[in-house]
């Protein structure tokens, strides 16, 4: 049974194996055991927190194999984007040049760099192995965090955010990036996503335009790159899409990819989970895919599970699961449909 | 030879000039209506009867038959109505020690500093009359209009000069920039604002800064680079006193130069003096001469001395002058190195 759960530090290794094979972009993963452990470790300390509201705690999971012990996804949580450094997006924005008199009314669309963003919760990490993408336990492996902060509301903001890992070719160039970030850093979009991951990305940010971009002057393939999804984040973005996250509002400084936000309320697999008693048994019939978690903390556990569940009956769980969930008889769960 | 200011006669001659000056000079368009427009602003402006913000005093280069072959103008103040617009070239600096990077961009911030200086425009002479001072009289003689009548100008003087254009009248920079905000030919938009359309030309324009690294090649080369046409005129008032101080027109990126008014050479060290008519000599050199009129004035170019508080010329000179000797004159030497 695959089994999400926080990450620990004698996951070390097997999560750096997974870092290793995340696509260029995906800064929150850098291939790199020390920052890897700061992340561990920072995650250890925030699920052991008492937190009344969101603050610097950041969350890390991982996805793992029971039956082999073997780890086959992460994911992340950071409660507050931009907590102890802002937090750099680029905002779509559009003007209206206009003049009646030469009959000219021209829409023209602007990047601003913004902060709007910070001190959302942002959803960070995501990381599963290829052969469970498009799977139930990718949805696991991504919204198995939403129900953790459906249980958990004063770690979390009222929006949350997610950076989707941007257009760029076999060669690791992005378009977007040569056309824009790479102007005033002269190096490649494949060095500068590693030292945001080796440094911060702030500390990048902040070497970016700070006046607005004026897109048609961008190139044709810049353009284009904008709001573009790499292939390998379709995965993430298709999931969060199907959760009401929006996008088209703002995009990544460094490659152009879209980053999504939502408000945390109206999450699908947050306002549509519910908490339920739990009952011990065996199901009478296989019904639909759940994703079912607990309420704990450093002890929380997603899993996916077969319910014939009927609204308002307790959750007829079998005693495999409600081992691997550390839920007893009259314990209850939180749950939604995949 | 003879620079006097313009009258509403002047105008059929006024048109056939316009018609010879192709694409380039904004400020006269061979629009009759505009022209007739322009030279009852001109005579009311040499009447004294209009504001500074206001004036625009024409002047013609007249040969001694009574033909009109060339136009200077200089304006009261610019900017005092409608807004003038510049981009001043600035400079964006992206460095980071720790990741050794030290990025310089060239970034344009839309202005209108050049507001209530007085401004050099209108300088056209017909091709068959660009030979002896006729170049440099049409020119020049403003400045020393200027300096008689200092209290109707500003503390500076500026001058557009026209930017680098293609054999086909295309810029470069309009190519790059304006075009986008546009979709008007570079040809069309200069003639708009020839005709007083800039103002509303200019609210089409980008206001935020532009990063130069943005506009193409071609266009980042020609930001404040005169027309090879124009060389020879940027040279000249150079040589007066002004200087390009990061100013360049919002279309073609071509240099607005500027002096301060009472430190441009032929201001500077013009006086008056007394004419006496006689025999200047083999070795006198040429100055310009003028009859400290304002509605009548009248300025020359001649070879004359400077002898005892008098101007020594030759009869013809006082004759087109329309002076006897014992009139007070203006005068400076023609040439800046004199």
């Amino acid at each position: 049974m695959l089994v999400m759960r926080p990450a620990q530090m004698a996951d070390l290794a097997d999560v750096q194996r997974l870092a290793a094979d995340s696509p260029v972009g995906v800064t929150s993963l850098p291939d790199d055991a020390g920052r890897l452990g700061d992340k561990i470790a920072a995650s250890e300390a925030s699920f052991a927190a008492e937190v009344s509201f969101n603050g610097e705690e950041s969350y890390f999971f991982v996805l793992e194999d029971t039956a082999s012990g073997r780890l086959v996804g992460c994911s992340g949580i950071v409660a507050s984007a931009g907590y102890s450094e802002p937090f750099y997006s680029f905002r779509n924005e559009t003007f209206v040049h206009n003049s009646r008199e030469l009959k000219i009314h021209n829409k023209i669309h602007v990047l601003s760099l913004c902060h709007d963003l910070t001190g959302n919760s942002l959803l960070t990490s995501f990381y599963v192995e290829r052969p469970l993408v498009g799977g139930v336990f990718a949805e696991l492996n991504s919204r198995g965090r939403l129900l953790f902060m459906a249980g958990h509301p004063e770690r979390f903001a009222d929006a949350v955010v997610v950076e989707i890992v941007g257009h760029s070719d076999e060669n690791g160039d992005s378009p977007f990036w040569d056309a824009v970030g790479r102007n005033f850093f002269d190096m490649t979009y494949a060095e500068a996503e590693r030292l945001c991951g080796l440094k911060s990305r702030t500390f990048l940010a902040e070497l970016m335009p700070h006046y607005p971009i004026y897109v048609p002057l961008l190139s044709d393939e810049a353009q284009e790159a904008m709001g573009q999804v790499h292939p390998r984040a379709q995965i993430t973005f298709d999931i969060l899409m199907r959760e009401g996250f929006e996008t088209d509002h703002y995009i990544d400084i460094f490659d152009g990819g879209p980053t999504l936000h939502a408000r945390t309320s109206g999450i699908r697999s947050i306002a549509q989970s519910r908490l339920e008693p739990v009952t011990i048994g065996e199901a009478d019939s296989a019904g639909r895919q759940y994703l079912v978690c607990n309420g704990q903390l450093q002890d929380f556990r997603a899993i996916v599970a077969d319910l014939d569940w009927v609204p308002g009956k307790p959750v007829i769980l079998s005693a495999e699961a409600a081992e691997i969930l550390g839920v007893g008889e009259g314990g209850s769960v939180r749950l939604v449909a995949v | 030879m003879i620079v006097r200011p313009v009258r509403s006669a002047d105008l059929p001659a006024l048109i056939d000039l316009a018609r010879s000056t192709g694409a380039g000079l904004t400020t006269l368009p061979a629009n009759e209506a505009r022209l007739a427009h322009r030279v009852g602003w001109a005579e009311k402006a040499f009447r004294g009867e209009a504001e500074r913000a206001d004036a625009d005093y024409l002047f013609v280069l007249e040969d001694d038959a009574g033909k009109v072959v060339g136009i200077s103008a200089v304006a009261g103040a610019v900017g005092l109505r409608e807004p003038w617009y510049n981009y001043r070239v600035g400079l964006t600096v992206s460095a980071s020690q720790e990741l050794n990077i030290h990025r310089q961009v060239p970034t344009l911030f839309m202005a209108n500093d050049m507001t209530g200086n007085s401004e050099l425009c209108s300088l056209f002479l017909r091709a068959d009359h660009r030979s002896g001072f006729n170049g440099r009289l049409l020119s020049k003689a403003r400045f020393l209009f200027i300096a008689e009548f200092r209290q109707l100008f500003g503390d500076k003087v500026i001058a557009e000069m026209r930017g680098m254009s293609d054999d086909h009248g295309r810029s470069p920079f309009w190519e790059s920039l304006g075009r986008h905000f546009f979709k008007m030919e570079f040809s069309q938009a200069d003639y708009l604002t020839g005709v007083g359309n800039k103002a509303f030309i200019a609210e089409l324009m980008p206001k935020f800064p532009l990063y130069t690294c943005f506009l193409s090649e071609s266009a980042r080369a020609v930001i404040g680079r005169v027309h090879p046409d124009t060389e020879p005129a940027l040279a000249m008032l150079k040589a007066e006193g002004f200087s390009y101080q990061g100013y360049v027109d919002i279309f073609d990126a071509g240099p607005a130069i500027e002096a301060e008014t009472g430190k441009i050479r032929a201001v500077r060290d013009s006086q008056n003096l007394v004419l006496a008519i006689g025999t200047p000599g083999d070795d006198a050199e040429p100055f310009l001469v003028h009859n400290r009129k304002c509605e009548d004035c009248r300025i020359t170019a001649a070879p004359a001395r400077v002898a005892a508080g008098t101007l020594v010329v030759d009869s013809q000179t006082a004759k087109r002058l329309r002076l006897w000797a014992g009139d007070q004159v203006r005068a400076v030497p023609l040439a800046a190195h004199g």
